[in-house]
């Protein structure tokens, strides 16, 4: 709790309440005061691009989401001694004996760093030097309602805001014409909208759907549904008229909204509707070509794997992804389901991962190329792990005490292995790395201090860390 | 890893202690800093279970929650030596560097967090602690110093006074102010040497109070009638109408419904629906309809099943009003009962607290509130009123479910609908069949698994959880009906356990650390003097009564603030849901407590208060901006003028169907959840259901927690899991997109052209009708001049865009009627 910084966030709502998106507010005492705090010109818009804390290492972060808790130790955290012991009793099975299970795939060394990766991932391996690999994460609790709330809200006791509404809440967005928090397939269970929610933030932080999720409170269904089907934005283009017609329509509205603003002489709620609705048709405009693939290049599409059958759809996501951060958009999340494997794990691990490795390296690539991985956060992972102990044969349980994210791009060292779990990647045992702490680093990337960016609700301030969290400083480069 | 007990004499050390405990007295800021923010959560965190005062054992000898403790040390010796890493043995047990002394045993500390420890020590070990030991591990807990709280001293603060008369202030413009309200408004904004602005037209505040009451727009007759009435109770006898009208309960139904977080699934971990939280969303809309006084609302909701009844309906009634403490958000996953019992307990209490007493109790949970004069203790008082009931709220067991719960069955007696289906007999024999046939499989299942385990094989514990689940759904299926296969007429709601408990304090709010046990009871600071313990069953009587009473300092005062914040946008105290010390003050303290007093003579009726605010001057003013007054009051906290206000998310939509010809104002009995059912299965069943586009009021649309429909939560409705008295006003392109692309409202604008086609012969008359409907006003020349240019510019263009030979009148009047109904005006009121 920082009591220094109470006054200004505490003005911060009354503002985005009474002012809209206007302008003219200098005449509020409170907004001066909010705007030199924030460095930014007076006035500005609640999405404008506002001063972080500190020099940020990144500008935007696409967050790959794994729903469902992929298994570590058959992908990123390497565990010989797993497979020395396969077969061996665990005494740690949910309700009887469990035998040890040993990692499904073969790893290797890659890169000049040596990263061990399985061989589930050989194109992401390909950028093992620009991947910082955290094999010490840990969350509360081995649910997926609870665990996949966490790690994007920081609880699962109470409806938070998620991690992109505080980064866009702490920072604004770079382009105004887009929403600047975008969730591509985010999965309807768990939470649903909540894991993408503002909570008490202002609902302009929230963040903006795109894909049509699967159906809510369903569990992880295999097929089409784990990457969801054609993206669309809800809203986002007319059913009926061409854009030069409602253009024609709007006009129309915005004479009889002027009309009543010069009745009025001076309202802000009008000017912000009448702001609004130009931003909407611009924006109506932009997305659309943002999504638009198109006129990407054959050779780009074929990075990110569109041309199989198999990578298309997840690699469409990355693709966009890339064109979202491109164009301005400060938290971008990409979702992909179906990690649950209890059975079939051989089977459904290879089918996921030849889903997603050709895309994923593709946006690396690609990020790289175009210079915007420098100041990318890209980062990959799930809401906890898997055992070590198999179940039902082929398969294993959940694992939330010990499990492996990572991170590359803008702010990461590369080329690292951080922290570690036990021999057989039970649990975390070394460096480690609470979802807390994970978030701390994320908002520390970003040029955000995890303690200092509150927000006043109900009486007290609130972070997306509560009163936990660590900078993990060992992986920021 | 195993934590080694090593003996060292440590009598030398004992000698030692006070002469270095005296070398480093009086700290700096920075130190206390350093030590509050790094060491000392830590210390609590990771050391304290084992190493102070609290501890069930304290291993080797070593207490770290006292400064002298820690310098004394344990059986090894001194724990640190100020200023000298090396020979700091708790610096060598956290760096993990002695195999027989690794600390904390269950994992590495992070390196920042050893480099924090190893600075502390050069700095000197500066330590704030005083005292020789300190009993309680909560006491030190986090990073906070403990003070006790002064209640007596906590009494003098405004919020904990009660309401007191003032009398009414003199003014200088004495023809002006209708009543009191009016003098009390006055007399502030003469302060400031300055004048409110001029009344608004009548026909404009006829729209304002049409929809301030009713959350509709007044229709052409009414505005006919109304211009026609010159008498001087003419806005007086409107306003009764209003509120004598059912649409009222509608929308300051859903006022409440905001306040009391409605919503009909868990929200939570597994979004498990609430089929039967309708009956509460029902009963609040009646109890404002039938004027229920405020302090009997209140009293039915907390105690409803406790209080005496005339008959079976009557006593219904009151059951469901419990609802209110039953439709909270909830974690159902939550695997440890306990935690689930206090998960349940603190939403309540939250609830109850923000929403009746405009107070944060719920800070307390986890340490004496930071702000306010609540001590933890008193949270725990409050908790075990509730922990001693037991909550009603329905839903399947499941494998995403642990905390199912019964209902309360109503009986046919009650008279209520049951708001689903029946089944034939032979479908309910047909479920119970299947029901037996799943326990039949789990029982073999089961049998099947323990060979399993005896011999040493892995069970098929899939198989099991599935058998679960589909029992859980089953039995959950059968429960709704009767024998005979009649719906059973459910209810959420709740009950006194038979037996009460008093409830532990939980040492940082974690349900592993149960401390001192504390008697039921209330808010100490909320009572003139001592307030009593619990005498009756879980207290919760006690508890409604203490509420509805006038001697709850805090009752009549916040529910007055709220309605003078629906009326006005801004509450007297703009926090309405917190009215502590890290809330606002009041604008007008003596205001605020003529209404509260008089709301309480007044019989706590609601309408009454609303009559009394609508019938002020001050509700009259315009909206009109004056620069002199603009100038000294921005916000218009003085209440210069009357502040333009969003139209809000359930206004909006219901004025859109209302203009259109299409509102339905005879919903479907209950709600499309019940019908739906419960479990994941009727959640599929919804999410189909979702997507039919709805003609009934907005207040009857499903609220499913994460699933708001897209018309209210696009329009800054209140979040169903959070007490919300004052709802946010964003402005987002989203809502534009909405207006303009969203395929019902380009349904409704249809019809409204029909309509609006229907009514005239010629476009002049047509585009008069659409004026008078949407807007409650004649268009200006202007605008007919606009609308002229529009009808000639869109046949042009969607001739271009459209094939030859269709006929564009149709979309030309769709797209002008949509155009008003998108308008600022229509999304305003003045």
């Amino acid at each position: 709790m920082n009591m220094s910084s109470d006054l200004p966030l505490f003005s911060r709502r009354r503002i985005l309440q009474g002012t809209s998106s206007g302008f003219g507010y200098l005449a509020f005492s409170a907004l001066s005061t909010w705007a030199a705090e924030q460095g930014t010109a007076g006035g500005a818009s609640p999405l404008a691009a506002k001063a972080p804390h500190f020099a940020p290492r990144a500008k935007r972060v696409i967050f790959l989401c794994m729903s469902g808790g992929p298994s570590h130790v058959d992908t990123f955290d390497y565990k010989p001694k797993l497979a020395a012991d396969d077969g061996k009793e665990s005494g740690r099975g949910r309700g009887g004996p469990a035998t040890l299970l040993a990692p499904r795939f073969q790893f290797k060394q890659h890169g000049r760093s040596g990263l061990w990766i399985s061989e589930l991932f050989p194109n992401v391996a390909n950028h093992a030097d620009d991947l910082t690999l955290v094999r010490s994460m840990h969350t509360d609790l081995p649910n997926h309602p609870q665990a996949f709330s966490q790690m994007h809200t920081g609880t699962s006791q109470f409806v938070r805001p998620s991690l992109g509404s505080w980064a866009l809440y702490g920072l604004g967005t770079l382009n105004e014409n887009l929403p600047g928090f975008i969730t591509i397939n985010p999965p309807a269970q768990n939470g649903g909208a909540k894991n993408y929610g503002s909570a008490f933030l202002p609902a302009i932080y929230q963040g903006t759907k795109i894909g049509a999720a699967g159906f809510p409170g369903g569990g992880a269904g295999p097929g089409r549904r784990a990457a969801g089907g054609q993206e669309t934005m809800s809203n986002i283009s007319n059913p009926r008229y061409p854009a030069e017609v409602e253009r024609t329509q709007l006009d129309f509205m915005q004479t009889l909204n002027r009309a009543k603003l010069q009745r009025e002489g001076y309202d802000p709620q009008i000017e912000g509707v009448i702001q609004s609705n130009e931003l909407a048709f611009r924006m109506q405009n932009v997305v659309p070509q943002v999504m638009d693939l198109a006129k990407e290049t054959e050779a780009t599409k074929k990075l990110y794997g569109l041309d199989n059958s198999a990578t298309e759809t997840f690699g469409r996501q990355c693709l966009m992804a890339r064109r979202f951060a491109e164009a301005g958009v400060r938290f971008i999340e990409v979702s992909f389901g179906n990690w649950d494997q209890h059975r079939n794990l051989t089977a459904d691990l290879e089918r996921n991962c030849s889903a997603i490795d050709q895309p994923i390296a593709g946006l690396l690539t690609d990020l790289k190329q175009r210079g915007l991985l420098k100041d990318t956060l890209v980062m990959w992972g799930g809401e906890f792990g898997r055992t070590p102990h198999g179940q039902s044969g082929d398969g294993r349980d959940h694992n939330n005490k010990g499990f492996t994210l990572w991170m590359a791009g803008g702010g990461v060292k590369g080329g690292l292995s951080y922290g570690s779990t036990d021999d057989y990647g039970y649990e975390a045992v070394e460096n480690k790395v609470h979802i807390h702490d994970w978030h701390a680093t994320i908002l520390a990337i970003l040029g955000l201090d995890h303690e200092k960016l509150t927000y006043r609700y109900a009486g007290r301030d609130f972070r997306l860390t509560d009163v936990y969290g660590n900078v993990v400083k060992e992986i920021i480069a | 890893m195993k934590p080694v007990t090593v003996f060292l004499p440590s009598v030398a050390l004992l000698a030692l202690a006070p002469a270095l405990s005296g070398a480093d007295a009086g700290l700096s800021d920075e130190q206390s800093r350093f030590f509050e923010r790094k060491i000392r959560p830590v210390l609590v965190e990771k050391c304290y279970d084992c190493h102070s005062a609290s501890a069930k054992k304290v291993k080797g000898g070593l207490v770290l929650d006292t400064k002298d403790g820690t310098l004394q040390g344990g059986d090894n010796g001194p724990a640190l030596v100020p200023g000298n890493i090396d020979d700091s043995l708790l610096i060598a047990a956290i760096r993990y560097g002695n195999k027989d002394m690794e600390m904390p045993p269950k994992g590495k500390l992070p390196d920042s967090v050893i480099a924090d420890f190893e600075t502390w020590v050069k700095m000197g070990a500066p330590d704030p602690r005083t005292g020789p030991t300190v009993a309680d591990a909560n006491t030190a807990s986090a990073q906070w110093q403990k003070k006790e709280i002064d209640i007596a001293a906590g009494r003098s603060f405004w919020a904990f006074q009660p309401p007191k008369p003032s009398p009414t202030p003199t003014v200088k413009n004495t023809s002006w102010p209708k009543g009191d309200i009016d003098r009390f408004i006055l007399a502030r904004i003469e302060e400031k040497g300055l004048q409110p602005v001029a009344d608004a037209g009548r026909l404009e505040l006829l729209r304002r109070v049409t929809f301030d009451l009713t959350g509709l727009p007044p229709s052409p007759d009414l505005i006919q009638a109304y211009m026609k009435d010159t008498s001087p109770d003419a806005f007086a006898r409107v306003v009764d109408n209003l509120l004598a009208s059912e649409r009222f309960g509608e929308y300051w139904g859903r006022h409440w419904l905001d306040v009391a977080r409605y919503g009909e699934s868990a929200g939570r971990d597994a979004n498990v629906l609430y089929p039967f939280a309708w009956r509460y969303r029902d009963w609040v809309i009646d109890a404002l309809n039938r004027d229920l006084p405020y302090n009997e609302f209140v009293k039915q909701q907390v105690a409803g099943d406790l209080l005496p009844f005339k008959d079976a309906a009557d006593q219904s009634r009151k059951i469901i009003a419990t609802g209110f403490l039953a439709i909270g958000s909830k974690p159902q996953n939550e695997r440890n009962p306990r935690q689930f019992a206090l998960e349940l307990a603190d939403e309540q209490i939250d609830t109850l607290s923000q929403s009746v007493l405009g107070i944060t109790i719920a800070c307390a949970r986890c340490h004496d509130h930071k702000f306010d004069p609540i001590p933890q203790k008193d949270y725990y008082a409050l908790a075990g009123i509730f922990l001693s009931s037991e909550t009603l709220y329905g839903t399947n067991r499941g494998l995403q479910n642990q905390n199912a719960s019964d209902l309360i069955d109503l009986g046919r007696e009650s008279g209520m609908p049951a708001g689903f289906e029946g089944i034939s007999p032979a479908q309910r024999a047909q479920l119970a069949g299947r029901l037996e046939e799943a326990k039949g499989t789990q029982a073999e299942s089961f049998r099947t698994a323990q060979a399993a385990r005896r011999a040493g094989k892995e069970a098929d514990n899939l198989r099991l959880l599935a058998l679960r689940q589909q029992i859980g759904t089953l039995s959950g299926e059968l429960n709704r009906y009767d024998e005979s296969g009649n719906p059973r007429i459910l209810a959420m709601g709740v009950y006194d356990r038979p037996r009460p408990i008093d409830s532990p304090v939980f040492n940082r709010g974690e349900a592993t650390q149960p401390g001192t046990v504390v008697p039921r009871g209330f808010v100490q600071v909320l009572f003139h003097e001592t307030p009593p313990h619990v005498a009756r069953g879980s207290g919760r009587l006690e508890l409604a009564e203490w509420l509805a009473s006038r001697d709850n300092p805090q009752t009549a005062r916040v529910m007055v603030n709220r309605m003078w914040r629906w009326l006005f946008g801004r509450g007297i105290v703009p926090t309405v849901d917190n009215f502590g010390a890290m809330g606002e003050k009041p604008s007008h303290p003596e205001l605020l407590d003529h209404l509260a007093l008089r709301f309480m003579d007044h019989g706590w009726s609601i309408k009454k208060m609303v009559r009394e605010i609508v019938l002020s001057r001050t509700y009259q003013l315009a909206t009109l901006h004056a620069p002199q007054n603009f100038a000294a009051d921005p916000e218009n906290t003085l209440c210069w003028r009357m502040t333009s206000r969003t139209v809000d998310a359930e206004s909006l939509r219901d004025a859109m169907l209302l203009v259109s010809g299409k509102l339905d104002l005879y919903p479907q009995e209950g709600s499309v959840v019940a019908r739906a059912s419960e479990g994941r299965e009727g959640l599929f069943r919804l999410f189909t259901t979702l997507q039919e586009p709805r003609y009934d009021r907005s207040v009857y649309l499903p609220i499913v927690r994460d699933l708001v429909p897209e018309a209210l939560s696009l329009f800054d409705f209140a979040n169903p899991s959070l007490v919300t008295g004052d709802r946010e006003a964003t402005n987002v392109p989203a809502q534009s997109l909405y207006l303009l692309n969203n395929k019902q409202v380009q349904e409704l604008s249809d019809a409204f052209a029909r309509r609006v086609y229907a009514s005239a012969k010629d476009q002049p008359g047509r585009i008069q009708f659409a004026f008078w409907t949407a807007l409650g006003r004649a268009p200006t020349a202007e605008e007919i001049r606009a609308a002229y240019t529009f009808f000639s510019e869109y046949t042009q263009d969607a001739a271009k865009a459209k094939s030859k030979g269709s006929d564009l009148t149709p979309y030309a009047w769709s797209a002008f009627c949509q155009s008003l109904m998108a308008s600022a005006e229509f999304r305003h009121l003045d």
